[in-house]
């Protein structure tokens, strides 16, 4: 019986914490830790109005990407 | 007077009456107050807030016309097209200061139409920019940089660069996986070591096993990818590497953990798979991190090439790509233009400053017939030239090929750790058979037999040895770079080690690199503010050094009539209506001085006068007629000079200076310093050559210097080092950086680096002494898992601990 304990605290903890690794693979991958200088200064921007900019970025390039792909 | 006031863009202080004010701002310039404008009208002025009290450099600097940067010839060379139909280029942003910068610059590119993504590394400067091509061009967004205040040019983003990143990042994922695995692993390895002693059922056993399986499985395929990949270029180069006693060791105790899981019996050994494989990529990691990338150095020095230049055709003056340009076109040069093909002056004369390729701060006079070389800036040189070569041969280019060509030549001496893992490695798999072989004919069970060879193996684990060199490295570098000794790859503090030779540059790197006043003689009639007001109309290194001298408190600065240049002698100008020169002892002959007599004590005048022969430099001060002061210049050692220079020969090192200055003042600055062997008067290429002689003797050379003329010497020596304060393209082609200039960090690179070769010599004996005691245990068959865990990191412990100790001995 107990060995069941052990085994499913076990997997349960191995599985939250490659949940945690995962996310930190994909801040690597995504270059999220490349410039150590701006990452620590983000917080400094991280107003409201920035994250408009962002978001509002992240629509204009989308906007452009289905330019492109329309037929001309 | 009036009080300063700062510039509300660039917060430079000034005097208040020279700042255009404009409302309740000032503003230093016009293109201060036009940037202002502009972040206010465009809603970026939040910046001012970011910025805080940050200096920003005003936007004074003329640029060319950015619509040369649309052309087809420019976007091939920078811009490519991603995947997405997207134009993308890479640039360097020059002027950026803070955060605030960053930030401003990638705003004001985002609400642009048709920008997709912008990306500004801070560290270094460096931006990467993705747009539609087909709603604007690369010349608008230059342009918005501009206007903002930067200036950017594009770099070729060369593979090099972008392997070395993807490179480090590729290590980043792969430590993060068995760093995590590991350190789960080893809470596990702490259940099973109790359960060993006190006992624990086998079911219990069985499942801790399986889940260390489960985290030993990606550490080896994934972080351990590197070894295999290591291990299989050993076996086509047929050497026994490392990487291939890493990963067979790994390998098979990872296949005998999962046949003792499923039979339970017996110990399971992953978390030596784990640790063996997270220590090895934690020193092939940091390996990793101090290579440098040779394809910045090479993006600077062709920032040094203007891209097009004026040419005569037709009696018009068009510009003209420089590739475009023929032999025997007409180029004209102003003062301030740096000159981009060789050629004969034909119309004009002027000074050029030749300090690129010279290394000496004295301008050139050049007149009709004379030859001009690439590289070099005209000062104040109005000129008409022809070329005699054309780009691709001319002296600038040349060199940018002659740096490739020594950056990929560098010797490189064969690392301590490699020579010896390469014997090691080939000896523990022996061993590890020969175990195997001798217990099972000395009738054992083949489990038993192979246990017995796999814990040969594992004990063995270079784990230490793979940490010796890098562990070491780190502690000297930091160590180093406190001092302000910045040593860009680990490697390199070896080699400095096995240095036998120290080959030094003069000017710069032992003087000061600019000539100061070690002479006065003051005769009747002299007046300091007149002398002092005369020299600030030039920008010559004899006239600054006498400035400098003579200047004191409360000295004033008249304001003198008809000041004229006379090219290579000195200024003339008028005071009162009385004449004023200065100058050498030409322009005094010229002019009718007489030299020879009483004024000059010791006679030692030569009778052409060219000063700039003698040890010490010499200017005259005439005032309504005669000679009234006479001063004596000399580019002085640092004062440090001697110490370190004798400090560094009592470590056994052969000192030798090279200069491209003249033979006398070389001779008296090495004889002041104690250096016994120097060459004077060698180009760039001399002092290459020189530094390849000493190789071919089969010295190990360390070449300081700082200019650009150094830079070919500096890329072939073994060692290159440069001073802070010396060009870019110098400081990116050496290996290491002094920044504070002094020759005393100098011979200190030199204490640290010999201090830290003798530290990784001693871990490496460390490592093998250990194993020399637990190889014969493992033999024998008295290896159990957890002291093999014990053993492996107490060994590691032993060797990072004994690599701090090379900080004793360098207090402070």
């Amino acid at each position: 019986m107990d060995s069941w304990v052990i085994a499913m605290m076990l997997g349960v903890s191995i599985f939250l914490g490659s949940i945690a690794l995962v996310a930190f693979l994909w801040g690597i991958k995504s270059g999220q830790f490349d410039d150590e200088q701006k990452f620590l200064n983000a917080v400094k921007f991280d107003t409201q109005e920035d994250l408009n900019d962002a978001v509002d970025q992240e629509k204009k390039a989308k906007e452009l990407k289905k330019k492109n792909y329309t037929p001309e | 007077m009036s009080h300063k006031v700062g510039c509300t863009h660039c917060h430079l202080e000034f005097n208040e009456n020279v700042m255009i004010v404009d409302g309740e701002h000032y503003f230093c310039c016009k293109g201060c107050q036009g940037i202002y404008h502009l972040l206010k009208d465009e809603g970026l002025d939040s910046f001012y807030n970011k910025a805080g009290d940050t200096k920003l450099t005003p936007p004074t600097q003329q640029y060319e016309d950015s619509s040369n940067f649309n052309s087809p010839a420019f976007y091939d060379k920078f811009v490519s097209i991603n995947n997405e139909g997207f134009s993308d280029v890479s640039l360097i942003i020059e002027g950026i200061h803070c955060s605030a910068c960053v930030w401003l610059n990638e705003k004001a590119l985002h609400k642009m139409a048709g920008v997709m993504s912008v990306n500004i590394n801070y560290t270094n400067n460096k931006a990467k920019i993705v747009w539609d091509d087909s709603v604007l061009k690369l010349s608008s967004i230059i342009d918005m940089i501009r206007a903002i205040g930067y200036n950017a040019f594009p770099y070729d983003a060369s593979l090099q660069e972008v392997r070395a990143n993807k490179e480090r990042q590729d290590y980043y994922l792969r430590m993060a996986v068995a760093i995590f695995a590991s350190m789960n692993v080893m809470w596990i390895a702490v259940a099973q070591y109790a359960g060993y002693f006190t006992g624990i059922t086998q079911d219990v056993k069985t499942i801790l096993n399986i889940a260390e399986g489960v985290l030993a499985t990606p550490v080896l395929f994934y972080s351990g990818w590197i070894f295999y990949r290591g291990a299989y270029y050993g076996i086509k180069t047929k050497t026994v590497n490392m990487d291939i006693l890493v990963a067979t060791g790994s390998t098979l105790t990872y296949m005998y953990s999962i046949y003792i899981t499923a039979f339970e019996r017996g110990e399971a050994y992953f978390d030596s798979v784990t640790m063996i494989i997270t220590f090895v990529l934690i020193g092939k990691f940091l390996e990793v991190l101090s290579k440098k990338s040779v394809a910045d150095t090479l993006d600077i020095m062709s920032n040094h090439v203007p891209s097009s230049i004026k040419v005569v055709e037709e009696g018009k003056i068009i510009e003209k790509n420089i590739n475009d340009v023929k032999v025997l076109d007409i180029i004209v040069v102003c003062s301030g233009e740096r000159v981009a093909l060789d050629g004969t002056v034909l119309e004009g004369e002027g000074n050029f400053d030749e300090s690129n390729l010279t290394g000496e701060s004295e301008p050139l006079y050049k007149q009709i017939g004379d030859k001009i070389i690439s590289g070099t800036v005209s000062i104040d040189a109005q000129i008409k030239y022809e070329a005699t070569k054309d780009f691709a041969h001319s002296t600038l280019s040349n060199l940018v090929s002659l740096l490739e060509g020594a950056m990929s030549n560098k010797p490189r001496i064969q690392m301590m750790a490699n020579k010896i893992s390469e014997y090691f490695s080939a000896v523990i798999l022996g061993f590890a058979l020969i175990t195997f072989l001798v217990w099972w004919f000395w009738p054992h069970s083949f489990e038993r037999s192979f246990m017995v060879g796999i814990s040969v193996i594992i004990i063995a684990c270079p784990c230490a040895l793979a940490l010796a060199t890098p562990v070491a490295t780190l502690v000297g570098l930091g160590l180093a770079s406190r001092r302000g000794i910045l040593f860009k790859q680990a490697a390199q503090l070896e080699t400095m080690a096995k240095a036998t030779t120290l080959v030094v540059d003069k000017t710069g790197t032992i003087t000061q690199g600019k000539p100061r006043v070690v002479q006065e003689h003051i005769y009747d009639g002299f007046d300091r503010s007149l002398l002092y007001s005369l020299v600030q109309n030039s920008k010559h290194p004899v006239a600054k050094g006498v400035g400098e001298f003579v200047y004191q408190e409360g000295i004033n600065n008249f304001e003198l009539q008809s000041v004229k240049q006379i090219p290579a002698q000195g200024i003339s100008a008028e005071y009162m209506s009385k004449m004023i020169f200065g100058g050498n002892a030409k322009l005094m002959q010229n002019q009718g001085f007489n030299l020879s007599n009483s004024l000059d004590p010791k006679g030692s005048l030569r009778p052409n006068g060219t000063s700039h022969v003698s040890e010490n430099s010499e200017f005259y001060f005439a005032f309504d007629g005669k000679i009234v002061a006479k001063y004596e210049l000399f580019d002085t050692p640092k004062v440090d000079a001697k110490e370190s220079i004798k400090a560094i020969q009592e470590l056994g090192i052969e000192v030798i200076m090279l200069t491209g200055d003249h033979q006398k003042s070389a001779s008296k600055v090495s004889e002041e310093v104690g250096i016994k062997i120097f060459e004077s008067e060698l180009t760039p290429e001399g002092k290459s050559l020189y530094i390849k002689k000493l190789h071919d003797a089969g010295k190990v050379v360390v070449m300081a210097g700082d200019g650009v003329n150094d830079i070919l010497a500096l890329a072939l020596a073994d060692i290159g080092i440069s001073m802070g304060s010396g060009s870019d393209i110098a400081i990116d082609v050496s290996d290491v950086v002094l920044l504070n200039d002094t020759l005393t960090s100098l011979s200190d690179a030199f204490k640290i680096s010999k201090r830290t070769y003798f530290m990784i010599k001693q871990n490496l004996a460390l490592s093998l002494l250990y194993n020399a005691i637990t190889i014969p245990l493992a033999m024998a068959g008295y290896i159990i898992p957890l002291l093999a865990a014990i053993s492996m990191s107490f060994s590691s412990l032993l060797v990072v601990g004994n690599s701090l100790r090379i900080r004793a001995g360098f207090k402070k």
